[in-house]
Parts: structure tokens; C-alpha cells; sequence
């Protein structure tokens, strides 16, 4: 059973909302931390429920309708998030208010708006969608989680399409605390020339995107999602390349039938030679596009990876903007997504043409 | 009477993070819920929280939340009535 991705919706570090033209200039941040481009959210949101919304839910939201919008769904059949850090901006206010109140007279805006599922549960109350609605809080396999759920949905019959996103915030205190553990770089860097450094950490990256998916095909839609798979803590490179290999082989292809590869390569010296023996062995000569520069590193960064195969493949190229190694087909019409964070949680997604 | 008003409007809109919306853009009998502003039952919660803050003022009886928050006057005279006298 084939499973359509219908419309995308993405607020990312780079010019994607209301889709502006794919990739058509890459916006370049310096530091370690990427922000995302945001619109003026009061052209999507009634003004007074923006005055509630914490940056992360007005993201989230904003995608998700301009994916429903994109699709022509008015109410789709289900919800499915995966957020890893949730809405980490809310709960930073009411554990700071907690602490300065000393757990005395706590408003309760922030605590009602700090749990992971406030996206989904905002999406649903503004769409008086009363369907199935669900959170996925699985670190690096958040999205993962979110995404089977809803093919798992789709192809049991109890949904005809459902709006499926993945989207994590950076926040100050976020950013103060995950640098302390060393997880971004410490020198300057610009996410243009992130590769070329080969020093330990990555940068911060944050971002929402969604995805109409339905069971039943329409003449406008991206991309196939063939299969999706995912694994823990592999002991080392060559289970790695087994699962790769099993994974493949159990959609009946092998990786010269890949017309390109889109990896999760995140400029930390330690977490980037995975890639670098893939690229020798399972995935010589394959094309090969890496996707954080883009948007950096955070636990759902792979749903901006599906945002982007599925509109390469509906525009059947790269953009020129997009740098990329090895020769890419003149029509790409498989791509395999290949990402891991911090080396534990591992997942592919091959896409292909309608 | 005029000054706390005055006081409590700004308070109101920090508060509740009113977008777009001034001290003067409120009128003092406005109605807060439903109608006028449009205020809902979070925002009740809210207005609790910042008599208690701002005023050291408990609501004691729940059931007269929907009398005392009709408008920022009827908020300001419950103040007035209630606030202790060393404040």
C-alpha cells in the first residue's frame, strides 16, 4: 500500500513557509545556534489565541495549517506530533516562576501551555477537529514515532489522511544547558562552512514542519513515503551497514537505484564518521545532499529532511542553491534519508515519485 | 480611584498578553467577558493570581468571581473594599 504525502508546511531557519521557491537563496547565520525565519503569524492566527501561544506552538501551528490549507483538508481524519523537547519556552517561565514564588501564586498560562502535546491539542481545538490526536516524546526518534503512527493509521484503515509533524524550539536556557554538555561548537562558524570544520560539536538548530498524508492518491501530490525504519545504538559501523542493507533490501532495491541520499551530517567531527564510512561502503557513489546546514542539529530535524526530499522529488531537481557530491540523475525519483542523533538514534526514510 | 483603574488596565493587558490592545482602548464599565474584551476562564485564573500579586488580595468566595470581574471598575472597587490598610 503506497501512503501519500499530500502537502508540507515548514517553519525552518530557511526561507520555507508559503513556499517561496525551493531553497531559492540559503539564508546564512552566524554562531551556534540557528534561528528560524518566522512569519507574522497574525495573517494565520486569530490574534486572540496568538496572545497565548509561546513561539513554538505559533510555528507548529502556522505549518500545520498552511499544510492543510495546501492540500485542500479542512479537518483532516487524525493528529500526530513528535516533539523531543516539547514547549520548552513555557516550561522555562512556570519553572522560573515556581522557583521565584517560591511555588506560591503561579499563573497558569505557562504550566497549561509547557506539555508536548500543546501543538497538536491547539491544532485540534482551532479545527474543532475531534478526531484522533496523539504526541510522540521519543528523543531522536520523536518524529519517527509521530510518522509510523500515522502510516500505521492510514494503512489499518482508521484514517483516510492525517496531518503528521515533527518540530523542536531552542530556547536561551536550553542552548546554555545543552553547550555546557558540549553538543555545539565553540569557535565561530557559519552554517554555510559547517562541514568544512572538522572540530567537535555541531550547531543548534530548531524548526516545525508538517505533512498532510493520505491512503489515496490526487493528481498534486509530492511523494511517495515507501517504508521508514529505525535503530538503537548500533555497536558499531557494520551493524549499521546491515541494518542499512536489510532495510533496503526489504523494499527490493539496492543503493545504485538511489538517486540521492539525503544525510543527517552535522559538522561534529565524532558524530560525522558514520557518514563518512557509509559513503565508502553502502553508499559509494551515491549522490548526496547533507541537510543540517540548513536548519542544524535538534531531535526532529528529520522531519525538515522529508520536508525537503519531498519537494525535490515534486520538483524532480535540486535546486542549484543545494550543494551536493557525486552525479544526481537528471530526474531524482528515490531518495533515501539517512540521520542519526548523537550516534543513538538512527532512522531511514526512503521517498519516491508519485 | 481614577489612578488604580488606570493601574489595573496596565496590569490587565501585561497580564494576559493582550496584543494590540492600549490602557485607553478598555473603558472602565467595559465588560471583561465574553463581550468586550473577550476574556475567557483562564483569564479568570489570571486575575486571581494578580489580585493576590499585585493587591494581597484573596478572592474568598469563588461564586462572586463573575461580580467582581464584570469590569476593571468593579475590580478596582472589590480592591478598594478589601485591601489591607497598611497597603
Amino acid at each position: 500500500m503506497k501512503l501519500y504525502i499530500r502537502a508540507t508546511g515548514n517553519i525552518s531557519p530557511q526561507k520555507t513557509f508559503g513556499h517561496p521557491g525551493l531553497l531559492a537563496e540559503i539564508v546564512e547565520h552566524s554562531g551556534n545556534r540557528l534561528y528560524c525565519v518566522e512569519p507574522d503569524y497574525k495573517a494565520f492566527i486569530d490574534v486572540k489565541q496568538i496572545r497565548r501561544m509561546s513561539r513554538i506552538i505559533k510555528m507548529g501551528v502556522a505549518a500545520a495549517m498552511e499544510c492543510l490549507q495546501e492540500a485542500g483538508v479542512e479537518v483532516p481524519d487524525a493528529i500526530v506530533t513528535g516533539t523531543a523537547y516539547g514547549c520548552l519556552e513555557d516550561t522555562g517561565i512556570f519553572l522560573s516562576k515556581m522557583v521565584e514564588q517560591q511555588e506560591e501564586l503561579l499563573a497558569p498560562t505557562a504550566f497549561i501551555q509547557s506539555t508536548h502535546n500543546t501543538v497538536g491539542a491547539q491544532i485540534a481545538l482551532m479545527l474543532h477537529c475531534n478526531g484522533y490526536n496523539n504526541v510522540f516524546v521519543h528523543r531522536g526518534f520523536s518524529f519517527e514515532s509521530a510518522l509510523l503512527d500515522a502510516m500505521l493509521l492510514l494503512k489499518e484503515g482508521e484514517a483516510a489522511n492525517v496531518l503528521v509533524g515533527g518540530l523542536d524550539e531552542t530556547t536561551d536556557t536550553s542552548h546554555a544547558i545543552l553547550s555546557r554538555f558540549g553538543l555545539y561548537k565553540k569557535e565561530p562558524v557559519s552554517n554555510l562552512n559547517l562541514l568544512a570544520q572538522s572540530t567537535k560539536g555541531t550547531i543548534a538548530g530548531e524548526g516545525a514542519a508538517f505533512f498532510l498524508l493520505a491512503s489515496q492518491p490526487t493528481a498534486n501530490d509530492f511523494a511517495v513515503l515507501e517504508a521508514l525504519t529505525t535503530f538503537y545504538k548500533p555497536a558499531n559501523i557494520q551493524e549499521t551497514e546491515q541494518h542499512i542493507a536489510s532495510f533496503l533490501s526489504g523494499q527490493s532495491i539496492v543503493s545504485s537505484e538511489i538517486d540521492l541520499l539525503i544525510t543527517g551530517r552535522n559538522g561534529d567531527m565524532e558524530e560525522d564518521k558514520v557518514y563518512s564510512k557509509l559513503e565508502q561502503s553502502v553508499f559509494d557513489k551515491v549522490p548526496t545532499v547533507n541537510y543540517k546546514p540548513l536548519c542544524g542539529e535538534y531531535p526532529t530535524s528529520s522531519a525538515f529532511a522529508l520536508w525537503l526530499a519531498s519537494n525535490i522529488i515534486q520538483s524532480g531537481s535540486l535546486p542549484p542553491s543545494l550543494e551536493h557530491t557525486g552525479n544526481v540523475p537528471g530526474k531524482i525519483k528515490r531518495i533515501l534519508i539517512y540521520n542519526h542523533f548523537q550516534n543513538t538514534h538512527h532512522s531511514l526514510l526512503l521517498i519516491s515519485a508519485c | 480611584m481614577d489612578k488604580l483603574i488606570q493601574d489595573l488596565k496596565v496590569q490587565i493587558i501585561a497580564q494576559l498578553n493582550l496584543q494590540d490592545v492600549k490602557p485607553e482602548d478598555i473603558g472602565d464599565d467595559q465588560p471583561l467577558f465574553v463581550e468586550g474584551l473577550g476574556l475567557d476562564s483562564i483569564d479568570a485564573l489570571e486575575l486571581i493570581v494578580l489580585l493576590q500579586q499585585q493587591y494581597k488580595i484573596k478572592l474568598s468566595n469563588a461564586e462572586d468571581g463573575p461580580k467582581v470581574f464584570r469590569s476593571v471598575r468593579t475590580i478596582a472597587e472589590y480592591i478598594r473594599e478589601h485591601q489591607p490598610q497598611n497597603t
